[in-house]
């Protein structure tokens, strides 16, 4: 009884550190490195929509293989897997964006917390329909005729990843990981990314990728400072 | 005085006799009153009270607790402050309740005298109104004056009257004052204290006190026993004791008392609730129990009032055991109606609901059902409301399909060659292993194979016009469609077809490729329907299909058959008709190849295969198997158990046989052709489980009419409808009738799956739907799913046509539906909203080719011959609800329009005016940028900036 009581002491006190003071909250990134071969660059052939290929002078490849010039990978989405369970963390609300814009979904790999606001805008002058398909939450298929319009969003349960398509380009798609806290990121033209603000604590650390798959690691936070978890993908 | 005169008996000895007898006759009775006294049911009655009562205990406990103590405490120091403070105003309150005593004398005089004043009145005023108005001026005056003349006294009565009662209304507030907190708390206490004051009343009730024991007791319970046998009368039902009948009556609850009750769920038995309350038993529910009662759907003997005479059933054996044990259980030998064991219960449903193909609430029995259906059971057994199909191919023409050898290895074991076949074994069972026996077996095997190869018709094949590429085969069966029947290429969403394996081994190409095009031109009759496959597809299909061999069936060897077995086989039929000597000089003038064929067709009308497959020579035969029509009813007695050590009853003996068919002839002498006959095939427990069911649910019809669920009209047309959609596999691919098509789980992408049809009645046209289902078009361009020409005659298109429409209860109505012509005004904005939303982008009515599938949405000038105006509103709104997974997008998310110019952004008149400008759409005139029809002008640059920019 005692034992168990000075344990949830010790619980409160680590929580209030952990979730209240941030000098106690570390940041974690990382690459996410690619050998081997990636490959060919796919070419997107958009002359079934004269208006979607009239807004590209040079050719446009696909996004799901994006091997950087330095050897890293883009578009990895790295988020927290556990160690954060039974916390709760108060949606932003501030909205995720998520532009159409030369018939190509932007950006093509991004985080959303639940039941943050998620904007889709479509800047192109052509018909575009965005089929959100979560099996979590509500599946939805939303059409955006006109240029400029926006609509907003928002998922009611966690998923990794959650797939976009537009039906009228078969060329688009884009994938959300929707999770119930804020920490989360994408790997950038550099191959790298970033969590930060992560309180002290042992995590599961999960790297999603389109074509390679996931790949997990185990990861420390215990003083505010900077945690590498760096991940290799083979092609 | 005479001498005493002999006497004629013996006073001693009638003395003795007497005492004897009346000993005898007290013990007799009082062995009666202890006997009736200790009577079963008697005991499970106490039981059950002692049950409740410590379930209202328990409630009485959870009441007390639940009571706010603390509130209740309060009211009570009220309630006592209250009295103190009322007793030091003692005088004054009975001076009050005095003075009160009195104002009620006064008023209740007051109010006497006020209503005789107004009888008076009234009646004065009704004869002054009718002498008024028949002119008979005198009497009116004279009316009019008494009324006037009683006016004031009557006035003052009144007010005297209510001077009166509020003077009473005061004296009662002052009462109130001195007592009025004390009662208000007194009530808020029972108020408080309610729920456990009626539980307590209930435990009492429910307590064997002395007054309880009194009125059970020997002897005195004749007069107002609380334990008594309880019983439901049935007023329509009747038990049939062969030369009587007598009215039903279930004694059942005298036991069960807690059938019908709430919160028994977990009681022991027998006490536990009914399962289902709100189907069963609950007065409201459809099976109301003082209507039904419990051995209509149960069985066993309803009148008994103990265990073993109610002639309860085990479940299986342990049960058995525990019951024998506990209750001193046995069968009851001479009572047929034993009680239905619960895991058969369902079967009791067909006698009130026949003629449903599936009953939801009844899924073993459906199932059970569907397995005859499915495995041919009606093919050689007669059974009345179930109609008798073919189940196997038509093997008219079966020299165009197979080799003979293959026949052969087949009739072996079908299972060899396929493991999944419907097709069951037939020889080298259980009671034809022996040697003699084989060697028979082999010779009929080859005799039938001989008899049907020329017996058979060829047709006209056609040869494939190149060979195909198997990989280009396999990737067209798996994305036409194939799959809505057939489990092939590694993929099992169904199994109605036969699975496509080992083809290679069995079929020839051009077989195959004339049966792909034109399944029906080898079997008019078949379900196969045609996937209008082109030369090539059909090639593909066909060399892919051909790849797949089954190398160890064909390495099978062919048994060796003596031609003499063959001979003696065949003169044991022509002895049937024939002398021997006259039998065997015409089989000697006949040659080995004709006696093969000749005992090849006594063999297949002996064994039955005709019940199955069209064969020539077996048109008119007649089925070989026992009428199952009362099956389920039939006497244990008449079941032939033979040496199997087996419980005797009849779901035993069907498992038995349904499992090992030729069991019951073990450790018999029987001729070949006198054996069982009924073939193996290979049920699961599962399903020889459910079959059992089936089986038990065939009984003779003992419910009168108006009891039994009679189907409507529009049920009976569903119900027909539900056949050829179970014929035809229709939710092998498409969600409908609450079933899941099953190839749905396959796509990944729910929107290339074929198409959801619930509400399909709702969303088309009737003759769009007639015209669709005979001759089917293409209407989703992006679909690699081809519906199926499947070939229905007129009755079957009405049948499914009604079928849909009933199913969401919309009238079939053959006629074309237009809409309401809209204004101008509408017109024009539906057309703009039509440009707007880009509608043509990929409604195309003639794609140009090459365009991806996602482009190819259904062709919209279509749309006013297909769809239903009103579904056309559902559709623009959301059409995520109606069709899960589709590619059309809704323009109006969360009922908000994003064009707020046209309407004033009322999203409502938007999609209205969308839908009448769709039924006069003329999709040549937007693509040439031409005006469309009735002057509306089509926006041209919208058109061609989403056409040429």
């Amino acid at each position: 009884m005692k034992i168990q009581s000075m344990f949830s002491a010790i619980g409160v006190v680590v929580l209030f550190f952990a979730v209240a003071n941030p000098a106690h909250a570390g940041t974690v990134s990382g690459k996410a490195s690619f050998s081997g071969t990636a490959p060919a660059v796919q070419e997107i052939d958009m002359n079934a929509d004269p208006t979607c290929a009239g807004l590209h002078s040079e050719t446009v490849t696909t996004e799901d293989v994006v091997v950087n010039a330095n050897g890293t990978l883009k578009n990895v989405f790295v988020y927290v897997k556990q160690g954060l369970e039974g916390k709760t963390f108060e949606p932003p609300a501030t909205s995720v964006k998520m532009d159409q814009n030369g018939c190509q979904y932007h950006p093509h790999v991004f985080g959303v917390q639940v039941n943050q606001p998620f904007e889709i805008i479509n800047s192109d002058s052509t018909l575009h329909n965005v089929h959100g398909m979560p099996t979590q939450s509500k599946e939805f298929n939303l059409g955006m005729p006109i240029q400029g319009m926006k609509l907003t969003r928002k998922f009611d349960k966690p998923e990794v990843m959650v797939k976009f398509k537009c039906d009228v380009h078969p060329w688009m798609n884009a994938y959300a990981g929707v999770l119930p806290h804020p920490f989360f990121g994408v790997t950038n033209e550099e191959g790298v990314f970033e969590i930060k603000d992560l309180p002290a604590g042992q995590y599961v650390v999960e790297a999603w990728h389109e074509k390679f798959g996931v790949q997990t690691q185990n990861i420390t936070i215990d003083e505010a400072g900077v945690q590498t978890a760096d991940f290799a993908f083979a092609g | 005085m005479p001498g005493q005169a002999p006497k004629l008996y013996s006073i001693k000895k009638t003395t003795v006799a007497f005492a004897v007898a009346s000993v005898f006759l007290l013990i007799s009775l009082v062995w009666m009153v202890l006997q009736d006294s200790t009577r079963e049911w008697k005991g499970w009655q106490r039981k059950f009270m002692e049950l409740s009562r410590q379930k209202a205990s328990a409630e009485l406990e959870a009441a007390g607790k639940a009571v706010d103590t603390a509130k209740l405490a309060e009211l009570t120091k009220q309630i006592e402050a209250a009295r103190t403070q009322s007793k030091a105003h003692s005088d004054e309150i009975t001076r009050v309740k005095k003075e009160i005593a009195k104002a009620d004398v006064d008023t209740l005089k007051a109010r006497a005298h006020y209503q005789d004043l107004k009888q008076f009145q009234d009646s004065d005023r009704y004869f002054l109104e009718e002498y008024r108005a028949h002119h008979e001026d005198e009497q009116a005056k004279a009316y009019e004056a008494l009324l006037a003349h009683r006016g004031p006294e009557f006035s003052k009565a009144k007010a005297d009257l209510e001077s009166l009662e509020a003077a009473r209304e005061g004296l009662q507030a002052k009462l109130e004052k001195f007592t009025g907190a004390e009662e208000t708390a007194r009530r808020e206490a029972a108020k408080l204290t309610q729920a456990k004051t009626l539980l307590e009343k209930k435990v009492k009730k429910l307590t064997f006190d002395w007054m309880q024991m009194i009125l059970n007791a020997p002897m005195l319970d004749f007069i107002r026993p609380s334990l008594q046998i309880q019983q439901i009368v049935l007023e329509n039902l009747y038990d049939d004791y062969y030369f009587n009948k007598t009215q039903k009556v279930d004694r059942c609850v005298t036991c069960h008392l807690g059938i019908d009750q709430k919160g028994f769920e977990d009681a022991p038995q027998p006490f536990r609730t009914h399962p289902r309350p709100e189907l069963f038993l609950a007065a409201d529910s459809p099976h109301p129990l003082e209507e039904i009662g419990c051995t209509v759907c149960h069985g066993g003997s309803g009148h008994s009032a103990s265990f073993v005479t109610a002639a309860h059933t085990p479940r299986d054996k342990k049960q058995a055991e525990a019951w024998e044990k506990k209750y001193h259980w046995h069968p009851m030998k001479h009572w047929s109606e034993k009680m239905l064991p619960l895991n058969h219960a369902e079967a009791s449903c067909a006698k009130c609901h026949a003629g449903q193909a599936e009953m939801p609430e009844a899924p073993k029995l459906s199932q059970g059902r569907k397995l005859a259906e499915t495995f041919g059971c009606f093919a050689c057994h007669k059974v009345d409301g179930f109609e008798r199909w073919k189940v196997g191919p038509n093997l008219k023409h079966v020299q165009s399909k197979l080799e003979q050898d293959w026949i052969i290895r087949w009739l072996q074991n079908p299972k060899e060659f396929r493991p999944s076949t419907k097709m069951p074994r037939i020889f080298h069972l259980r009671n034809t292993s022996d040697p003699g026996s084989a060697s028979k077996n082999d010779a009929a095997i080859a005799a039938i194979a001989a008899y049907l190869m020329k017996n058979s018709e060829p047709i006209a094949l056609d040869n494939p016009p190149a060979a195909g590429d198997p990989q280009k085969g396999e990737a067209l069966v798996k994305e036409l469609g194939c799959l809505g029947c057939h489990s092939a290429a590694g993929v099992s969403a169904n199994h109605h077809g036969p699975e496509l394996s080992g083809l290679g081994s069995k079929v020839k190409a051009e077989w195959l490729y004339t049966w792909l095009k034109d399944p029906k031109r080898y079997h008019t009759e078949t379900r196969m329907p045609s996937l209008r496959l082109s030369d090539e597809e059909a090639s593909h299909i066909t060399s892919y299909l051909l790849s797949l061999r089954n190398e160890k069936f064909e390495s099978i060897e062919l048994p060796h058959v003596k031609p003499e077995v063959v001979e003696q086989m065949a003169l044991n039929f022509m002895t049937t008709t024939k002398r021997q000597v006259e039998a065997k000089a015409e089989l000697e003038k006949m040659s080995e190849e004709d006696r093969l064929e000749y005992l090849g067709g006594k063999m297949i009308g002996q064994q039955g295969c005709f019940g199955c497959h069209d064969i020539k020579g077996f048109e008119n035969a007649k089925q070989i198997g026992t009428e199952l029509s009362e099956e389920g009813s039939k006497d244990v007695e008449k079941l032939f158990f033979g040496f199997v050590p087996l419980e005797h009853t009849r779901q035993s003996w069907f498992f038995q046989k349904l499992k090992e068919p030729r069991i019951f002839d073990d450790g018999k002498e029987l001729p070949y052709f006198e054996k069982l006959r009924m073939p193996q095939f290979d049920f699961t427990d599962e399903q020889a489980d459910a079959l059992v069911t089936f089986l038990l649910s065939l009984q003779k019809t003992v419910i009168p009419e108006a009891m039994q669920n009679r189907l409507d009209l529009r049920e009976q047309q569903i119900e027909a409808g539900r056949l050829i959609v179970a014929q035809f596999h229709c939710q092998g691919c498409h969600t409908l009738d609450g079933k899941v098509g099953a190839v749905r789980e396959i796509f990944e992408d729910k929107g290339k799956a074929p198409p959801i049809l619930t509400g399909e009645g709702k969303k088309v046209q009737s003759p769009w739907l007639y015209k669709f289902l005979s001759g089917p078009t293409t209407i989703r361009p992006w679909l690699t799913y081809r519906m199926p020409t499947f070939g229905f005659d007129h009755a079957k298109l009405t049948e499914l046509v009604q079928y849909f429409n009933n199913l969401d209860q919309v009238p079939p109505a053959f006629v074309h539906e237009g809409v309401v012509p809209s204004t101008e005004e509408e017109l024009q904005s539906g057309g703009k909203l039509f440009q707007m939303f880009q509608c043509i982008k990929c409604h195309k009515s003639n794609p140009e080719p090459g365009l991806s599938a996602s482009f190819l949405a259904p062709d919209l000038a279509v749309a006013r011959e297909r769809l239903r105006p009103d579904w056309v509103l559902e559709w623009l709104k959301d059409p995520q609800t109606l069709q899960e997974g589709t590619m059309m997008p809704t323009f109006f998310s969360e009922g908000q329009s994003p064009v707020p110019d046209i309407f004033e952004g009322d999203a409502a008149k938007q999609i209205k005016a969308i839908r009448d400008y769709l039924w006069i759409f003329n999709p040549e005139a937007v693509s040439s940028g031409a005006p469309s029809a009735k002057g509306t002008q089509t926006p041209a640059s919208a058109a061609s900036s989403s056409a040429t920019a």
